[in-house]
């Protein structure tokens, strides 16, 4: 047999060899890698509706430019581009669109997507289907719905604190979300868990710009101090199922966010008795939905809530010192939630849609009894009676105890 | 059974490992909508059930396997047909759970690469490790579990960090009654993944404590069967049983919804690693088995058939079916039609046939 110096056959080592060179293609790591320098990174979506029902979905991606947002090479142009496609379908609109890109369109780090209202009215049942399938997008995507404009607008409007538009817009959500109010995250998989609550919907968050809408994709918006065109995070659209039926604005907006659990912080004013308004910062509220259904025809809702809250700004002679005057405060706070919470079912009748979940309530309490009532939960829903218990405590007064204007 | 000896928390850690295996990342139980956890439980009481009597059959032949003593009980001429038809099952199962893995590969992240190609070099580590022994298998085991474990332990952690949890979402359990959880537990959590615990008989005879072993692998049973229903209900509580329903892989958008400060985020390639880990061993596990039976029955040396097998299980698997849906809907069916033949039928009998002979040997002193 030949043998080479070490002692080896030879045929071993042709074997050897072989076996090695079959193994090198793996060295190349994945079959699926893209490289970065291939990818043009998605950070976020608008949907709108197209006129006619070849081009039904219009998609605009908002494609970040790395060059622009770090490194030597800016060229002083815009740190994100637009780029549009239309199809009969998403995917076909995506594929649309990527003619256009020079990279490949990753979709992994899409961080909100935002739908017109014009398509939201007509219902976003098949928009959510690929958004749930492809395993490149992910569900913790925020949705929104642009009040009055096409959702095209919020993905070209230039903004002031982050270079990437889309990362401004998660960035207010947040912002508003800690501090002011009714504004929330919503992310897909809450949005189609909404569509299949039977009787209500989803509730997304509003986004319009306001201003100079013409010049808001220039770098011109910034240039002044107050900036022409504003991106803004406005109002809760209200779903019956897939469908938009209307928008939630101020105490009605507040009161829903407040049945869904999803306040943080909010600011409640109470009127003062001498003029002038006593405002508060509610800084935990817990709600708790409970039913009473022995009989589901004619169930009972009970929401609890409780609150704390610290007096932020109270310019009144009042003597915050004594906890007879803070207990009628916060009596009047908690009538403040109530009629927060009754402005919200109210609306939510009127709209006939029980996006503020009285009906998961129900089967929670009696499953059958619900079976028997669900497919005229709407009927119920409007008439049904509901008892709210709120209660509120005023933790404290913050830095000073009575106003200045008590010793004058 | 040859010198080697496995030690008892070696095979704790390949039986938690193999019960794991897929069960972990697909929608088990699912059959009984959200109260799925619940039908896991009770598949996993009746599939201690099932085992006890495997553990009988052990504990009465404590040197021979699966084959061995079906030879020995029911003679040559119905024994050795017997063994082969459970050597071709394990193959199978072994083709069928790398089609499993495969697909669910190419499903989540892998979209371009060819089945083929994920697939042979499974097989091919697979392989690997069985060429150097079975008590490398269960010895890798051990380290791969606490991946595992560390990986769920870290997720969990996260998942409520990250504000993604609803109990609410797991209420009202069993809306339906009883009823609907009992018809899954029949025809799918029983089976899978706690009857297939068959393949163990032909790995017992390498356990170095007789007497405690197979109580080790039940315990593994359970803690497996706690931890899939705790896995079933923490998906749930996250997704929604909707969504559940409809996700061949539940646990990778359940997981994919771990966002802190969107800093830790897209975690969601510890399901894909999890994944991989199942598969390979539960793989392995139906591998070796069908080995060890190759090799009882047809009297060759263990290594010799490791690589046609393993081509078997490679081919098995490619032309099992023409989709994953037809793959699925195929799985299905066998749950509850063939499978049952082979972890229940065929045992009751050998058990019936070792407890009257038995019974008749100890009869014959007086």
């Amino acid at each position: 047999m030949n043998r080479n110096r070490r002692g080896i056959p030879v045929r071993r080592s042709l074997l050897l060899f072989s076996a090695l060179l079959a193994l090198m293609p793996l060295l190349t790591g994945c079959w699926d890698s893209v490289e970065l320098n291939r990818r043009a990174i998605v950070s976020g979506v608008a949907i709108d509706r197209g006129e006619t029902e070849a081009d039904k979905y219009v998609l605009s991606f908002q494609v970040i430019v790395s060059e622009e947002i770090s490194g030597e090479k800016a060229r002083g142009i815009a740190p994100v581009a637009l780029y549009t496609g239309r199809g009969r379908t998403m995917f076909e609109a995506l594929a649309n669109a990527s003619r256009q890109t020079a990279r490949f369109l990753s979709l992994g780090h899409v961080r909100v997507l935002v739908i017109s209202e014009k398509f939201a009215r007509e219902g976003i049942r098949d928009i959510m289907d690929v958004l749930e399938r492809e395993s490149d997008t992910r569900l913790t995507s925020l949705m929104f719905i642009s009040k009055g404009q096409p959702a095209k607008d919020l993905m070209s409007t230039m903004t002031v604190f982050s270079k990437i538009p889309a990362n401004d817009l998660v960035e207010k959500l947040e912002t508003t979300s800690k501090q002011f109010g009714y504004n929330y995250r919503m992310e897909v998989d809450e949005v189609i868990r909404g569509i299949q609550i039977r009787g209500g919907g989803p509730t997304i968050n509003g986004v319009q710009t306001t201003g100079d809408k013409e010049n808001a994709g220039s770098n011109d918006n910034l240039k002044t101090i107050a900036p022409k065109a504003i991106l803004r995070v406005t109002g809760l659209a209200a779903f019956k199922d897939d469908k938009l039926k209307g928008w939630l604005e101020g105490e009605t907006a507040l009161g829903t966010a407040l049945l869904q659990n999803q306040v943080k912080e909010f600011p409640s004013l109470v009127e003062d008795r001498e003029g002038g308004y006593i405002a508060f910062n509610v800084y935990q509220s817990t709600v708790k939905i409970a039913a009473k259904a022995k009989d589901p025809e004619h169930p009972l809702i009970i929401v609890n809530i409780s609150q704390q809250a610290a007096l932020k700004e109270g310019p009144s002679t009042l003597d915050y010192s004594d906890p007879e005057v803070i207990e009628g405060l916060s009596d009047r706070l908690t009538a403040e939630t109530k009629n927060m919470i009754q402005l919200a079912v109210q609306e939510a009748r009127r709209l006939g849609s029980d996006y503020i979940g009285f009906g998961e309530a129900l089967r929670r309490e009696n499953p059958r009894g619900w079976n028997r009532v669900k497919d005229h939960w709407e009927e119920l829903f409007k008439t049904c009676e509901v008892k709210i218990n709120a209660d509120a405590v005023i933790r404290h007064t913050d830095m000073r105890g009575n106003s200045f204007q008590v010793n004058k | 059974m040859g010198s080697v000896r496995i030690g008892l928390s070696q095979f704790f850690s390949i039986a938690l490992l193999f019960e794991l295996g897929t069960a972990l990342v697909v929608n088990l139980g699912i059959l009984s909508g959200k109260d799925a956890w619940v039908s896991i439980l009770l598949g996993g009481l009746a599939g201690i059930l099932v085992f006890l009597g495997y553990a009988y059959l052990y504990w009465k032949h404590p040197d021979l396997t699966f084959t061995g003593y079906t030879t020995k009980l029911l003679g040559k001429a119905i024994g050795v047909p017997v063994s082969i038809a459970y050597i071709v099952l394990y193959l199978n199962l072994a083709a069928r759970d790398m089609r499993d893995g495969g697909t669910m590969l190419a499903m989540a992240t892998m979209h371009h690469t060819p089945l083929f190609i994920l697939s042979t070099l499974m097989i091919l580590s697979s392989a690997y490790v069985l060429h150097k022994g079975i008590e490398v298998l269960t010895r890798t085991s051990l380290v791969f579990l606490m991946i595992v474990l560390l990986i769920g332990l870290f997720s969990t952690i996260m998942l409520m960090l990250s504000g993604s949890i609803n109990l609410n979402r797991l209420l009202p359990v069993m809306e339906t009654g009883i009823q609907p959880v009992l018809e899954s537990v029949v025809r799918q959590s029983y089976m899978f993944p706690f009857g297939e615990m068959v393949c163990f008989t032909m790995l017992m005879p390498y356990l170095s404590n007789s007497r405690k072993g197979p109580w080790v692998i039940m315990g593994a049973m359970l803690t497996a069967a706690l931890l899939l229903a705790y896995t079933m209900a923490l998906n749930i509580s996250v997704l929604g049983a909707d969504i559940v329903e409809r996700s061949p892989l539940p646990l990778m958008p359940a997981i994919s919804k771990i966002s802190i400060s969107d800093f830790i985020q897209r975690v969601d390639i510890f399901v894909v690693m999890v994944l991989i880990i199942g598969v390979f061993f539960k793989m392995s596990v139906f591998f070796a088995a069908a080995l060890i039976g190759i090799s009882e029955v047809f009297k060759l040396p263990y290594r010799k058939m490791l690589y046609p097998a393993a081509l078997i299980i490679l081919l098995t698997s490619m032309v099992d079916a023409r989709s994953f849906i037809e793959h699925l809907d195929e799985g299905g069916r066998l749950l509850y039609t063939v499978y049952p033949f082979f972890m229940i039928v065929v045992p009751a009998v050998l058990i019936l046939v070792t407890a009257v002979k038995s019974h008749f040997s100890e009869r014959r002193p007086d």
